[in-house]
């Protein structure tokens, strides 16, 4: 079996977890299609998608080994704009951050590009794989509703206290946790725009549930230190780094 | 001497405005400053005005840092006190210079010949890039007994 992450902790089997495309990610919520092409905020729910180039049936392509070999996606096929969709992840335990979700989703996702940032994280792919995977995205293990935000701009909040009710700090407050339901909905899209009708994502987790499915190793949590085997695997990278970079005459 | 109140969640506006208004009721403190991540400039579901002494104030910020100037050190428990009270969540007081106490260069700068006019008592209470209307509210003490 191939090892996606070293460690020991439940940090590291988390990392794991996500990294390693055979593993099923437990679902917690359901979000209509409806509701995560809301979100996205690329096109209105029941619109055709928009291209940016004829079908590829339809185009004249030079031959080429590579293009029968790899299929191409459904998107592409169609010919679909590429489009994005950009998340946040609190330092409080939320379940992903900006490098696992990098890694995990060129092991997961076929035919997509990921951006890591420091407090943010983008995944680019034609338009009908992207709503198809945002929604795997929004219902699984990989989101909490008041740890994650989906934030297309203004993504300030990553490193800041949570606000008192427990969801992460948004300018814009895209994300709205209804004090009568308990349940978190979206209200805005993704960069902000108004939504006609609130896009319910669940409840969000509580704190012992988050220990349990975060990415994150913390003091307050599991320490990295504390993760003996992470950490030999890590220095002796930086070690075999410096020394096959070393070349003395 | 100052200090700082460092809640462990940013407070919403009705929490903020409970702690302030109860730290109002204390003697020995001489100026305050709340300070913050900054709240976007479209309405915004949570109320952004907070009641204080009767008067109305338009916050800028959330909540996240209070910032005071006291008297001394016996202060800080009934400050405490009253933290104890509203903040459930946690908090730190830290005890340092948090509010600048001098007119600088760039107040020269900005004010003038002017600057004479800008009381003491408004120095450091204010973000420098900002108008002073813009961030600054007064509000008048009662007249002591």
């Amino acid at each position: 079996m191939a090892k996606f992450y070293p460690g020991t902790t439940k940090v590291a089997q988390n990392r794991s977890n996500f990294m390693d495309p055979d593993y099923n990610l437990e679902k917690l919520r359901e979000v209509s299609d409806e509701g995560v092409v809301n979100i996205l905020g690329h096109r209105a729910p029941g619109e055709e998608y928009p291209s940016a180039h004829p079908p590829l049936e339809e185009m004249d392509e030079p031959d080429d080994p590579i293009r029968e070999l790899v299929e191409p996606l459904d998107g592409a096929k169609a010919g679909d704009r590429v489009r994005y969709i950009q998340f946040t992840d609190s330092m409080y335990f939320a379940p992903a951050h900006p490098f696992v979700r990098s890694r995990s989703y060129v092991c997961r996702f076929r035919g997509a590009d990921a951006g890591t940032l420091s407090g943010r994280q983008i995944l680019e792919t034609r338009e009908r794989d992207l709503e198809k995977y945002s929604k795997e995205l929004l219902e699984t293990e990989w989101f909490d509703p008041a740890r994650s935000g989906i934030r297309g701009k203004t993504v300030h909040g990553h490193s800041l206290r949570l606000d008192e009710n427990g969801m992460m700090f948004d300018m814009l407050r895209r994300l709205m946790l209804n004090k009568d339901t308990g349940v978190v909905e979206a209200v805005k899209n993704q960069i902000g725009d108004e939504l006609d009708e609130p896009v319910p994502l669940g409840e969000p987790l509580d704190e012992e549930t988050l220990k349990n499915k975060t990415t994150i190793y913390r003091k307050d949590g599991e320490a990295y230190r504390d993760d003996k085997d992470a950490v030999e695997i890590c220095q002796r990278i930086h070690v075999l780094r410096s020394q096959g970079g070393f070349y003395p005459e | 001497m100052d200090i700082e109140i460092f809640p462990h969640r940013l407070l919403n506006t009705d929490t903020a405005e409970r702690l302030l208004n109860d730290l109002d009721g204390l003697k020995g403190i001489k100026r305050m400053v709340i300070q913050g991540p900054r709240l976007s400039q479209e309405e915004s579901p949570e109320h952004r005005t907070m009641i204080l002494k009767g008067e109305e104030v338009t916050i800028q910020v959330k909540p996240g840092r209070i910032l005071m100037e006291i008297d001394s050190e016996e202060v800080i428990e009934e400050i405490r006190e009253k933290c104890e009270e509203n903040l459930p969540f946690g908090y730190n007081i830290h005890v340092g210079r948090f509010i600048r106490k001098q007119k600088t260069v760039s107040d020269t700068l900005k004010y003038g010949e002017k600057l004479e006019e800008v009381s003491e008592e408004m120095v450091g209470l204010t973000d420098q890039n900002a108008q002073l209307s813009e961030r600054a509210k007064v509000l008048k003490r009662k007249k002591e007994e």
